[in-house]
C-alpha cells in the first residue's frame, strides 16, 4: 500500500513535470508580446536578463554605433532580439537558447518561486500574484458548487434507482439526458437570460468585491446553477446506474431473505456497496468543474482564475508567464484530483488491493 | 413479442408440436435473422429513441439541403436588413414572432420634443412612419455624457487621488465693461464649508499679465461678484477674458459642483451670457498646470428616452419615398427589369408611374441636374418599393430574425450545424483511426510495447484541456487548424483503450494461432483476424465521440479559439463556412439584453442537436451490444 503510494506520487510528479515542460518550451517557440510601454518593457527586458533568459550586451565603441545606425552591420540576427537604440549606448538583449532558459526557469521556480512577470493583464506584476489575487473567487465557486451539486446528485439517483422504470425514473433519466448533453454555456447563458434580464431577480453579473452583503451572495447563484446543472446530471445517471445494479445482486436479495426490511437493506447494504465507485468520481468531478469554471467566468464575468486564463489568451497579447502559471495551477490540482482518486478507491473498498498484481 | 394474454390458456389447448415428425435434417422455415437485423429489431422496438434518431436525420438533411435551397442570404454582409427580429407567416397573426421590434432606452430627438407639453418625440434613427403610436413610453434617465442629448445638469470639478488642485478655464470668453457694472454670477450647488478647501475665481484683465483672482467661494449657493470692483479701482475700463476656476483641497476625491457661470450687465436680470447644463461642460476645459489634476464630470443631467414597438420589416421593405434618386442608377434598374413600363401619371404630370413588379413604383419629379465633363448628373424623387430592390417579390419572413450583418439566422444556423457536424464528424474521424492504430499495436504486441505505449496514453491523457488550448492558441492562433489539432491531441485515447481491451480478449483465440501457425504476418492478424472481430464495440464505444466532439468545438468557438465568421475551410474540395453554432452562440451574447433571439434559436437548435446524437449513440450502443444497455 505504502509503495503503492509512493509509486503514484512519483507518478504524478513526473507527468506534472512533463506537462509543464512540455508547456514551458512549446510557449517559448512561439512568438513573444512584450510590455506595450517603452519604460515598462525596459523593465520587463532588464528582468529577463537577470532571470537567465535574455544575455544584454552593451555597445558603447562609437564606430560600431554609426556602422549599426548606417545598417552596415546588424546588431543582432534573432528574431526575438530587443535593442534599445541610444544616442553613445545600444543594449542589445539576445535570448539564450531554449534549453539554457528551461534549466533557468526550473532554477527559479524551485528555489525562488519565481514565476516570471505579467506582461499585458498587469504589467511587470509577479505572475504568480496575479493567479493568486483569483484563487479565492473560483475556489468559492466550485466548492459551494461542489456542496450544492452532490446531495442533489446523489437523491435523484437513488430515486431514479429505487423507482426504475417508473414515470419518475423516466423524468428524471430525460433532465438527465438533456443536462448531459447541452453545452454548460448554453444553459449559463439562458439563466442569465431569464433571471438576470427578463425576470430581474438575480444579478445579470458577477457582483463587486464591494456589492452589498445581500448581493454577494445572490451573485452567487446563477455561476453554481451554471456549473452544477451538467455534474448533477452525471452523478446522477452513476448513483443511478451503480444503485440499479447492486440493487439486483444476490446479497441484497439475500438481506431481504434474511428478514431485514426493504428500507434496511437498501440502505445498509445497497447503498453502502454502490457508493464504491461514486466516491473517486466525486472527487474527479472537482477537476471538470474546475475547467469548465473556466466558460462560467467568461458569462458571468467573475474574475477568477478561468478568466485571468482567458484574459492572458487574448489574440496576438499573449501574457506567456501568467499562461503558464495558470494552466500549472489547473494541472497541478487535476493531478492531485487524480491521485486522490487512485488511492480512495482503496480506501472506500478494502477489497481493491491498491497496486496488486495480477 | 406480441402482447398477447398468454396466462390463462386452459391446459387441453396445448398440444405437441412435431411429437411424430423428425425435424434433424429439416430447413427452417423462418428467416434467419443476422447480427445486424436483430440489432435493428431492438433499435425501432425504443420509440423515444427513433423518434429522437428521426429529429436528427432531420437536422442532418436540413444542414445539408437548407443552405443550398434557401433564397435568403447569408453569405453576404447586408447592414440595411440587420437585427430584422423573426417573422413567421400564421404565427404572426397572433403576435408571436410577428417581426415587430421592442426597442428600450432609445434618445429622442430633441427637436421633436413637443415643445408645449415636453413630451413626445421621435427616436434617433428610426423612421417614426413604422414606430407603433399605442406603444410609444417616455421617460427620462440619469446622464453623464458630454453631448447634446444630455440636457441640464451640473459640472462638477472632482480631484484625483495624485492631485490637490484642479484649474478649469471657460474656452468661451466674457466681455467685461467698467460702464456697465458687470457681474459674474456664478451657482455653486455642492460645496462643503471647510477651511480645507478653497474655490477661486480668476479673470486677466490685461492679456499681457496673468490671471487675477476676483472672488473666493466658500459656500454653496449663487455668489455674485462684482468684477470691477473686486479688481480695484485703477483697473481698465473694458476687458474681454475667459473665466478660471480654481478648486484646491486636503481631501483626496473631493469635488465642487457649479450649475451656471452667468454674466449680467446694468443690474438686468437676463444675463448677456450664460453657460448652464450642456454649454457649461462643454465650455470648461481642464488646464493641467504643473502639480494640479482631476477631471470635469457632469452629474444630474437627465436624459430623455423612449422605448417603443417598430414596424422592422416594413421600414426596410415597405414603400418609401427616395429623394435626389440617381439617374445613373434609376436607368440601371429599370433597363434590368422588363416590368418597368412608364405610363403618365392622371394626378402628377410632372411624374409618371412604372409598371407593376418595378422596384420603383413611381418617379414624383425630377430635380434639376448639372453636366459635369459631358456626363449629366441629375435625380429623381421616388418611391421605391425596396422588397422588389433587395430581390423579394413581397416582404420576406426571415423565421429566426436577421443578424448584425443582415444574414439570414436561419439559414446561418443550419449551415453552422452543417459545419458543426462536419468537424464532428472528420475529428472523431482521425481520432478513430489513430486510436485504433495505437490500441491494435499496444494490445496486440504487449509487454513493454504495451507499458511505453499506455505511459504515453497517460501523459498525453493526463494533459489538462486549458494546457493544450494555451499551446495551439499561442503558436498557430486562432483558426480551424488549431481546432483540429486540440481536439485531435487527446481525443483519441477513449478509442485506444476499448481497442487495446478488445485486442487483448482476442489475440490468444485459436483462430489466430491457427493463422499464425500458417504464416501469416502480423499486419495480417492485426486487420483481417483481431480487429474484424472486435469493430462492432469499437465503433459503438466511439459512436459517442461525435457529439463529444461538437460539445467540445462549440465551446472552443464560443471562447473565440476556433473559426468564426469570414473563415472558410476546405474539405474534400468543397468550402465549408467557418461559422459554428459556438460562433453564433458567441455573437449572440453581445446581444444578449436587447435581441435575445439571437441567442435563443441556435441555443434550441444545439441543445436539440445535442440531445439526439447522444440518445442516437446510446440507442445503437444498446442495440448493437445489449450487454452493454443501461451502463454508461
Amino acid at each position: 500500500m505504502i509503495r503503492y503510494i509512493i509509486v503514484r506520487t512519483i507518478w504524478v510528479f513526473i507527468v506534472l513535470i512533463s506537462v509543464l515542460s512540455i508547456n514551458f518550451s512549446l510557449l517559448k517557440l512561439a512568438p513573444e508580446y512584450p510590455p506595450t510601454e517603452e519604460e515598462a518593457r525596459e523593465i520587463y527586458y532588464a528582468r529577463q536578463v537577470s532571470d537567465g533568459y535574455m544575455e544584454l550586451t552593451v555597445i558603447t565603441d562609437p564606430d560600431r554605433i554609426r556602422s549599426l545606425v548606417a545598417g552596415e552591420e546588424v546588431a543582432c540576427t534573432h528574431p526575438k532580439c530587443y535593442i534599445v537604440r541610444g544616442e553613445s549606448r545600444w543594449l542589445v538583449y539576445t535570448p539564450v537558447p531554449i534549453s539554457v532558459q528551461y534549466v533557468n526557469w526550473v532554477r527559479n521556480v524551485v528555489f525562488d518561486w519565481n514565476w516570471g512577470v505579467s506582461t499585458r493583464l498587469s504589467v511587470n506584476t509577479p505572475a504568480f500574484q496575479v493567479l493568486t489575487d483569483r484563487i479565492p473567487v473560483t475556489l468559492r465557486l466550485n466548492l459551494i458548487s461542489l456542496a450544492f451539486y452532490i446531495p442533489i446528485g446523489f437523491l435523484l439517483g437513488i430515486l431514479a434507482a429505487l423507482k426504475k422504470n417508473t414515470k419518475i425514473d423516466d423524468a428524471i433519466s430525460l433532465g438527465v439526458m438533456v443536462f448531459i448533453s447541452v453545452p454548460s454555456f448554453v444553459t449559463m447563458t439562458v439563466l442569465v437570460m431569464v433571471f438576470g434580464y427578463w425576470l430581474r431577480v438575480l444579478p445579470a453579473q458577477f457582483p463587486a468585491s464591494d456589492a452589498l452583503g445581500i448581493v454577494q451572495y445572490t451573485g452567487m447563484i446563477l455561476p453554481v446553477l451554471g456549473l452544477s446543472f451538467g455534474a448533477i446530471a452525471g452523478l446522477t445517471r452513476t448513483t443511478r446506474a451503480e444503485l440499479a445494479e447492486v440493487l439486483t445482486s444476490e446479497f441484497v436479495l439475500l438481506a431481504r431473505a434474511k428478514g431485514l426490511t426493504y428500507r434496511q437493506s437498501v440502505l445498509r447494504h445497497a447503498m453502502r456497496n454502490s457508493m464504491v465507485p461514486l466516491v473517486p468520481d466525486i472527487i474527479g468531478s472537482f477537476v471538470g468543474l474546475l475547467s469548465g469554471s473556466v466558460i462560467i467566468e467568461l458569462i458571468y464575468s467573475i474574475p477568477g482564475t478561468g478568466r485571468i486564463f482567458l484574459r492572458a489568451l487574448e489574440a496576438s497579447s499573449y501574457d506567456y508567464n501568467v499562461i503558464l502559471v495558470t494552466t500549472a495551477f489547473y494541472t497541478t490540482i487535476g493531478l492531485f484530483a487524480v491521485l486522490l482518486v487512485d488511492l480512495s478507491y482503496g480506501l472506500v473498498d478494502p477489497r481493491i488491493r491498491m497496486g496488486a498484481k495480477k | 413479442m406480441s402482447e398477447k394474454n398468454t396466462t390463462n390458456i386452459p391446459k387441453e389447448q396445448f398440444e405437441f408440436v412435431q411429437q411424430d415428425s423428425k425435424i434433424f435434417d429439416k430447413e427452417f422455415e423462418t428467416k434467419p435473422i443476422g447480427y445486424f437485423q436483430d440489432a435493428m429489431i431492438r433499435f425501432v422496438r425504443n420509440k423515444t429513441n427513433v423518434i429522437a434518431t428521426s429529429i436528427l436525420l432531420v437536422i442532418v438533411l436540413m444542414s445539408v439541403f437548407q443552405p443550398i435551397l434557401t433564397s435568403k442570404n447569408y453569405v453576404n454582409l447586408e447592414p440595411a436588413v440587420a437585427f430584422l427580429p423573426p417573422r413567421v407567416p400564421i404565427l404572426e397573426n397572433f403576435g408571436i414572432a410577428d417581426g415587430l421590434g421592442s426597442f428600450q432606452d432609445q434618445p429622442v430627438i430633441l427637436d421633436s420634443i413637443n415643445e408645449s407639453t415636453g413630451f413626445g418625440g421621435n427616436p434617433i434613427g428610426y423612421n417614426p412612419e413604422f414606430i407603433l403610436d399605442e406603444s410609444r413610453e417616455y421617460y427620462t434617465i440619469g446622464c453623464s455624457d458630454f453631448n447634446t442629448l444630455c440636457q441640464g445638469g451640473e459640472a462638477v470639478l472632482r480631484l484625483d487621488s495624485s492631485n490637490p488642485a484642479i484649474t478649469v478655464a471657460t474656452t468661451q470668453v466674457f466681455n467685461f465693461t467698467a460702464a456697465q457694472r458687470s457681474v459674474l454670477s456664478i451657482n455653486v450647488t455642492d460645496l462643503d464649508v471647510d477651511a480645507n478647501k478653497v474655490f477661486e475665481v480668476y479673470v486677466r484683465p490685461n492679456p499681457a499679465e496673468p490671471f487675477v483672482l476676483i472672488s473666493t467661494i466658500n459656500q454653496p449657493g449663487l455668489s455674485e461678484i462684482n468684477v470691477f470692483d473686486a479688481l480695484g479701482a485703477e483697473s481698465i475700463e473694458s476687458f474681454s477674458s475667459s473665466v478660471r476656476l480654481r478648486f484646491a483641497s486636503d481631501d483626496r476625491f473631493d469635488f465642487v459642483a457649479i450649475s451656471s457661470i452667468e454674466l449680467t450687465q446694468d443690474g438686468s436680470d437676463a444675463p448677456v451670457a450664460s453657460l448652464e447644463g450642456q454649454p457649461l461642460v462643454m465650455n470648461l476645459r481642464s488646464l493641467n498646470l504643473p502639480g494640479e489634476g482631476g477631471a470635469i464630470v457632469r452629474q444630474n443631467a437627465t436624459i430623455q428616452m423612449m422605448s417603443f414597438e417598430y414596424r422592422s420589416y416594413d421600414a426596410v421593405f415597405g414603400l418609401r419615398p427616395s429623394n435626389g434618386f440617381p439617374i445613373s442608377q434609376y436607368n440601371e434598374i429599370v433597363a434590368a427589369n422588363p416590368a418597368c413600363v412608364r405610363t403618365e401619371n392622371p394626378t402628377n404630370p410632372n411624374g409618371w408611374l412604372l409598371g407593376e413588379g418595378c422596384p420603383i413604383v413611381e418617379v414624383i419629379s425630377e430635380n434639376a441636374g448639372v453636366v459635369v465633363g459631358g456626363v449629366s448628373f441629375g435625380s429623381y424623387n421616388v418611391v421605391i418599393d425596396y422588397a422588389l430592390l433587395n430581390g423579394y417579390d413581397s416582404i420576406p419572413y426571415f423565421l429566426f430574425g436577421t443578424t448584425n450583418a443582415g444574414r439570414d439566422l436561419f439559414s446561418l444556423i443550419w449551415v453552422a450545424t452543417r459545419t458543426s457536424l462536419l468537424i464532428g464528424l472528420i475529428v472523431a474521424g482521425i481520432n478513430i483511426s489513430i486510436g485504433v492504430l495505437f490500441g491494435s499495436i499496444s494490445g496486440y504486441y504487449g509487454g513493454n510495447v504495451d507499458i511505453i505505449m499506455q505511459r504515453f496514453s497517460e501523459i498525453i491523457g493526463r494533459i489538462p484541456f486549458l494546457v493544450i488550448l494555451a499551446i495551439f492558441i499561442a503558436l498557430l492562433g486562432a483558426g480551424i487548424q488549431t481546432l483540429v489539432f486540440i481536439l485531435i491531441v487527446s481525443g483519441w485515447i477513449g478509442v485506444a483503450y476499448v481497442t487495446r481491451t478488445q485486442f487483448y480478449r482476442f489475440k490468444g483465440r485459436e483462430y489466430v494461432l491457427a493463422s499464425r501457425t500458417l504464416g501469416a504476418k502480423d499486419m495480417r492478424l492485426i486487420f483481417r483476424h483481431i480487429l474484424p472481430n472486435g469493430i462492432g464495440t469499437i465503433i459503438t464505444a466511439s459512436i459517442l465521440l461525435i457529439p463529444a466532439t461538437i460539445f467540445a468545438e462549440s465551446t472552443i468557438s464560443y471562447l473565440g479559439f476556433g473559426i468564426g465568421h469570414g473563415t472558410s475551410f476546405n474539405f474534400l474540395g468543397f468550402e465549408f463556412s467557418g461559422v459554428s453554432v459556438g460562433v453564433l452562440l458567441a455573437d449572440g451574447r453581445q446581444e444578449l439584453i436587447t435581441r435575445p433571439y439571437l441567442t435563443v434559436y441556435p441555443a434550441i437548435v444545439i441543445s436539440i442537436l445535442m440531445i439526439t446524437f447522444n440518445m442516437f449513440g446510446n440507442a445503437l450502443r444498446d442495440a448493437l451490444n445489449p450487454s452493454l444497455r443501461g451502463s454508461l
